[in-house]
């Protein structure tokens, strides 16, 4: 408890004017997240898909959120859970929807989006991608010096 | 603490805008999507958690629109003006005034209607209010149209000079996001609905409909015959013979003649025999009062009102010969 209270208090220095070091000492794990918007580009009359920065984003846009991560410590790092709300405005988008794990609930519930259901006015139906509410990744064991890229696809809504 | 804070709003959030997509046109220009993401761990016999950076993308200003023609069946276009009926939807995520263009010269038309005005239906209730919805001088846009949202449009033609009965004519509507258009995807950097940028859709932000009107115009013949009836029981001119006058005005085309009125003077050396004013042989009183005719020593006025075309009204009355 004491510990804890004192990584929270050396966070928040760091957060203001201390040196960083002490900040990462207490978070073995990073994360850091990044957006990119899939625009499809003609270039010598055929099309490519090209990954850029989200400078123009309208409706019926493609973004992938992607969450790196890498265990900065020197102990391996156990159940690792990562969790990423859907944010407002916009919805997962149908492709690869099936090879996550997401919930439809706000969190309270995680499965496959095939085995989930919702309630709407006519009853239950099968959960469609875009009533996911939450996506996760679950990585048994971080081995010191881990890393990768979690990446879900968005339409914005 | 704050990580688990932050998960909790972002959730309940989502769960608000679950399921399905809520809007037809999107989220409006200016919201921010914000994503962040959360790890809980253990490491070694302690727990903890991490939460990312938060990545915010802004949407932009989508510039899109659709025109429609209301006026189903074709306006029928006579000597008053004609309202033709349009609605311009704005399909786009923010709200946008649009520059509106009549075009009276289809491709196609027998006529080209003549451009009175074109009016805005200020108080939404569908129709066409003189005084009360707003006129647009040259130039002048729309007010602006949320998203989703859409606008009657009246345009107000009259019909040519040159135009004859049965002739069809289009008029088009066209209305241009004011903020700009062209070949969808490109930018106006910075001019979108909160502080983004404005991107032209599908629609090229420039869209036109049609309404079609047909010239339903009237024309009136009038003939006057006589017959003569002589105290002799002949048909002679002579004094103290009756002359019964037959005026016929006919109305032909898929028009009306408005207000037709036939007059006649009593002719010089006869006297008007009080009383012999008939309209379709129904008698008319002489007197200037409610019903259609009037008949004096100086002549007959009656007054038709408004007459169908293919229809005809015979106006007889009777003078005697000094």
């Amino acid at each position: 408890m004491n510990k804890f209270l004192i990584a929270a208090v050396s966070g928040l220095l760091a957060g203001m004017a201390a040196p960083a070091v002490s900040a990462q000492a207490a978070q073995p794990v990073e994360l850091k997240g990044d957006v990119k918007v899939v625009k499809v580009v003609i270039e010598n009359g055929q099309e490519k898909i090209v990954l850029i920065d989200p400078k123009v984003v309208v409706p019926g846009d493609k973004l992938i959120f992607s969450t790196a991560y890498r265990n900065a410590g020197a102990e391996a790092v156990k159940d690792f859970v990562v969790t990423n709300p859907i944010p407002a405005g916009v919805a997962l988008a149908p492709l690869g929807a099936d090879k996550l794990e997401v919930s439809v609930d706000g969190g309270k519930t995680w499965g496959r989006l095939a085995a989930l259901k919702v309630s709407d006015a006519a009853g239950p139906r099968a959960a469609e991608a875009g009533d996911v509410t939450h996506v996760r990744w679950v990585l048994p064991v971080l081995a010191p010096g881990a890393s990768g890229t979690l990446t879900y696809n968005a339409l914005v809504r | 603490m704050r990580a688990a804070w932050g998960t909790a709003t972002v959730a309940a959030l989502g769960a608000m805008l679950a399921p399905g997509l809520a809007h037809a046109t999107g989220v409006s220009a200016g919201t921010l999507i914000q994503n962040t993401a959360t790890a809980t761990y253990t490491s070694g016999t302690s727990s903890g958690s991490v939460t990312s950076n938060t990545v915010t993308v802004r949407v932009d200003e989508l510039l899109d629109v659709a025109v429609a023609g209301l006026t189903t069946t074709p306006a029928l276009a006579g000597a008053s003006n004609v309202v033709l009926d349009y609605s311009i939807t704005n399909t786009g995520n923010g709200p946008e005034q649009f520059n509106l263009a009549v075009n009276t010269a289809v491709a196609g038309n027998q006529f080209d209607a003549v451009l009175q005005s074109v009016v805005v239906d200020t108080n939404g209730n569908g129709t066409y209010d003189p005084g009360v919805d707003q006129v647009l001088t040259s130039g002048q846009p729309t007010p602006s149209i949320a998203a989703d949202g859409s606008l009657r449009v009246f345009v107000i033609v009259s019909l040519p000079g040159t135009a004859t009965d049965g002739q069809t004519s289009q008029v088009q509507l066209s209305a241009t996001a004011v903020t700009g258009s062209g070949t969808p995807g490109t930018v106006f950097a910075g001019q979108g609905q909160g502080g983004g940028d404005a991107v032209v859709g599908a629609s090229t932000a420039t869209q036109s409909a049609n309404d079609a009107l047909i010239a339903a115009l009237a024309a009136v013949a009038l003939t006057k015959s006589a017959s003569v009836v002589d105290p002799f029981g002949g048909n002679q001119p002579v004094p103290g013979a009756v002359v019964t006058y037959t005026l016929t005005a006919t109305v032909s085309g898929t028009g009306q003649a408005d207000n037709l009125r036939v007059t006649d003077v009593i002719p010089a050396g006869t006297t008007y025999e009080a009383g012999t004013l008939t309209l379709d042989s129904a008698a008319l009183t002489d007197a200037n009062d409610t019903d259609a005719g009037e008949a004096s020593a100086a002549g007959i006025d009656v007054d038709l009102g408004n007459v169908a075309g293919g229809t005809s009204k015979t106006v007889r009355f009777n003078v005697k010969i000094d």
